[in-house]
């Protein structure tokens, strides 16, 4: 069995694993100048235009769960979704910058409508997200959506599937942002910009009501039986496990997961929104949640180096292995990505850039 | 029964409420809200109290519940000049026949299966507290899939009120020992005129207490009942009536008079369905329809059956319950489904939803889970009015509706505050009209 800490160490010595500068800025309100705090954060990374002019950028968005349920009633950008705002003027920004195309895409939970009525059922002005730069477009992930056949992504050296089949949008793209929220999550311990890359999975392949053949073109559950607690195999056009004899535990599973689904289809760039948030869990589900507001943002390009840098913010250790809080009913998703070789845990060979971890820090478990 | 016919011809305007004193001083309380008419518990029976309230244009009501002496009563309430009986419960036929032929006013409020629809007023005391109420274990829901669910009466009221010749009248009482939130009150009240009924307003104990007392807190509360009772009384809104293209074949027999049953699961989903229960089963019914359900096949005549063949041939869509499958005969002390029941129409709920998807068929709400709406037109179909009543606890930011149909005004309506235009604009279909904000309700007419 390779443990996350072997598989860390055998990459280790064979390459050294990537890191990027990562970006941490203070923002204590959506009302807040976006445009104004990402622009700066953005600079800090070395500018927009350089990675987006003339792209396809296609922006994984974090609406996990129905936009039915809300925490406390709140808005659902404020809690557990991204915020409407934030993804404005990260539109406007591309925009700016030079972007061919802006695609956002999420695979909407229950449903493979339209990624613009998911959006409006959680409450946001579309229209004002579809102005908010030229050629803006939205995708709805959670089956073949707008596209005529599903691509493959392969993992080498994973833990769970050798491949992924995912909607077309994810190769259709020059570039790949994950913006997430910034939670505590039940199965993989944080919700970063890592964890957000599960929900590129469709659900017409890995739904609990997916299709054993073929997929169902019109999914209306979540992907806990073949993902969490693998009890089933995805629809045959995506490949089994590796091991339908490895262990079925989420805590297991899932880290594991979305480590070899970051290395599969690599994520260009991170932006994390800490500004209000839950902690607690990812979701209005889970119990003992609880609305906070850290008031930061973290920004880097690589995921595993922004996830390690946010995961310190949160005031964990990126590094903590399993049983430790975060991580405590799960393995660590950064040490199995290290084996994957996306980048490297390690907090030392990470430059900050803006405000400093320590200033930034938000206790969640406090 | 000449005093009785005067009164039935004022009976469609009477505001009901609870009232738990015989002081008339009390009757100020009542200025400037459109509570025009109390329901009086026999403590409370007094002819100075009646006569101050028939001063005022208030017209007084005694409960009386079975084990009573009715016919005491009776003669009682004449004493005390009331102008009628509400009998709350059910009563033997004989006494309601010998009631019927005195000259005495009698508003029957029984159980749900022995409500009279030809009466001057349809009504029952028996009804869900409406709102969001928490699972056992304290939390809205406990995965992250669906929508939180309403209870609620609106399915219900809206059968009725497809049945009834006068008012519909809902009357429970809040819980026993129960301090019930301000916003709990507006959605009761809300609730019922979702439906085109009225909640008879009953305060919980220690509100009503202290507002008898005219203590300013619950002065300030009472205010703000009454503006929220008033909001659905807008004049300019008589004209609209139950509109949609999908309808909903069901009578008494086939559930129509539960809570939770088809309606309300159809309710939830935003889909606007109008009602039509089987004995008005018609072509005049079926026009304009595009999808209908026929919850009991088996309960049609040859005759309601032809004139369901016609809809289809003309390209209607029609949705039947579970072959063999008959709704449960309702017991008079229930309004819910019980479990098994529930699971059964939970098929026809989800070939509902299959069969509707992305269909507008009136209209198409988007970010309403906490709310139930009602969608209304003009005869001639140039005018639509849609209410929405928000049933959490909390306000609702970003609500976009999608009407069928070419519209160039939009004007949101929201109680105490002035009717604001909003430019409707162009969708594939139709036309989008967003709200900002709806606190509790919200009112949206095209034209």
């Amino acid at each position: 069995m390779i443990t996350a800490a072997s598989a860390a160490s055998a990459r280790a010595q064979s390459k050294p694993l990537p890191a990027a500068p990562v970006s941490i800025a203070r923002c204590a309100s959506y009302d807040e100048d976006q445009v104004a705090v990402l622009g700066k954060m953005f600079d800090q990374l070395g500018g927009l235009d350089r990675l987006v002019r003339n792209k396809t950028v296609t922006i994984k968005l974090n609406l996990t769960g129905s936009p039915a349920l809300k925490f406390q009633g709140k808005p659902l950008g404020v809690t557990h979704y991204s915020h409407p705002k934030m993804i404005g003027a990260v539109a406007h920004l591309l925009g700016r910058a030079g972007a061919r195309r802006i695609r956002f895409v999420e695979s909407a939970w229950g449903t493979a409508g339209p990624l613009e009525e998911y959006m409006l059922d959680s409450g946001w002005n579309v229209r004002a997200l579809q102005s908010a730069a030229p050629k803006v477009e939205f995708e709805n992930t959670n089956a073949l959506g707008t596209g005529k056949q599903y691509s493959t992504f392969k993992v080498a050296g994973g833990y769970i599937f050798p491949a992924y089949k995912l909607n077309r949008a994810y190769e259709d793209t020059d570039v790949f942002m994950s913006m997430a929220k910034m939670k505590d999550h039940a199965t993989c311990g944080v919700t970063l910009a890592m964890k957000n890359i599960f929900g590129i999975t469709p659900a017409s392949i890995y739904g609990d009501d997916a299709g054993e053949q073929e997929p169902n073109e019109s999914p209306t559950k979540g992907r806990v039986n073949t993902c969490h607690f693998g009890k089933r195999q995805p629809a045959r056009l995506a490949p089994s496990e590796r091991d339908p004899a490895s262990s079925r535990e989420p805590g297991h599973r899932m880290p594991r997961i979305t480590a070899e689904l970051t290395a599969a289809r690599p994520i260009d760039i991170c932006l994390i929104d800490g500004v209000e948030t839950v902690s607690g869990g990812e979701g209005p589900w889970i119990r003992g949640l609880k609305y906070i507001r850290p008031g930061v943002i973290i920004a880097g390009t690589n995921p595993v180096s922004t996830d390690v840098v946010a995961t310190a913010v949160m005031g964990y250790d990126p590094r903590a292995p399993r049983g430790v809080t975060p991580f405590k009913d799960c393995d660590n998703t950064f040490l199995l990505a290290e084996g994957l070789g996306v980048g490297a845990a390690d907090l030392s060979r990470i430059e900050v850039r803006g405000v400093a971890i320590a200033e930034a820090m938000y206790r969640f478990a406090g | 029964m000449l005093l009785a016919i005067l009164l039935i011809a004022g009976v469609a305007d009477w505001a009901p409420a609870r009232w738990a004193s015989s002081d008339p001083r009390t009757l100020e309380l009542l200025a400037g809200t459109p509570i025009n008419c109390l329901l009086l518990e026999p403590a409370h029976w007094s002819p100075a109290f009646s006569e101050e309230a028939g001063r005022r244009s208030i017209a007084t009501l005694g409960v009386v519940r079975p084990g009573q002496e009715t016919a005491a009563l009776a003669e009682k309430a004449k004493t005390a000049r009331l102008a009628g009986l509400v009998l709350e419960g059910d009563f033997p036929p004989a006494l309601l026949s010998t009631l019927a032929d005195s000259k005495v006013l009698v508003i029957e409020l029984p159980s749900r299966t022995r409500m009279k629809f030809d009466a001057p007023i349809t009504g029952t005391t028996q009804a869900v507290w409406p709102g969001i109420n928490p699972q056992e274990d304290g939390a809205a829901k406990a995965a992250p899939s669906g929508a939180p669910w309403i209870d609620t009466n609106s399915g219900f009221l809206r059968f009725v009120r497809a049945m009834a010749r006068g008012p519909v009248w809902i009357g429970y009482r809040p819980p026993p020992r129960t301090v019930v939130p301000l916003a709990r009150y507006f959605q009761a009240i809300g609730d019922a005129a979702l439906a085109g009924a009225r909640w008879i307003v009953s305060l919980d104990q220690d509100l009503e207490r202290r507002l008898l007392a005219r203590d300013e807190a619950a002065l300030a509360d009472w205010r703000r009942i009454a503006a929220h009772l008033g909001y659905f009384d807008n004049k300019d809104w008589a004209a609209f009536g139950p509109y949609g293209h999908m309808a909903l074949v069901q009578d008494v027999e086939s559930g129509a008079l539960f809570s939770g049953g088809i309606l309300d699961m159809i309710g939830v989903k935003h889909t606007p369905v109008r009602p039509v229960p089987i004995r008005r089963l018609s072509d005049q019914e079926m026009k304009s329809v595009q999808m209908a359900v026929d919850v009991d096949p088996t309960l049609l005549s040859p005759d309601q059956k032809d004139t369901l063949r016609r809809f289809t041939r003309a390209g209607g869509t029609l949705l039947t319950g579970p072959p063999g499958w008959r709704f449960p005969r309702q017991r008079e002390d229930q309004i819910t489904l019980d479990k098994e029941d529930v699971e059964k129409i939970d098929q026809i709920w989800k070939e509902v939803n299959s069969l509707t998807g992305r269909r507008n068929l009136g209209a198409r709400l988007f970010h309403v889970a906490s709310m139930l709406s009602d969608l209304r037109a003009t005869a001639d179909g140039k005018r639509l009015l849609l209410h929405l009543v928000n049933y959490s606890d909390f306000p609702v930011e970003g609500v976009t509706v999608h009407f069928l149909g070419r519209f160039t005004k939009a004007t949101v309506y929201e109680p105490g505050v002035a009717p604001r235009s909003t430019a409707p604009y162009e969708i594939e279909d139709g036309v989008g009209v967003e709200i900002d904000k709806v606190g509790v309700y919200a009112t949206l007419v095209l034209e």
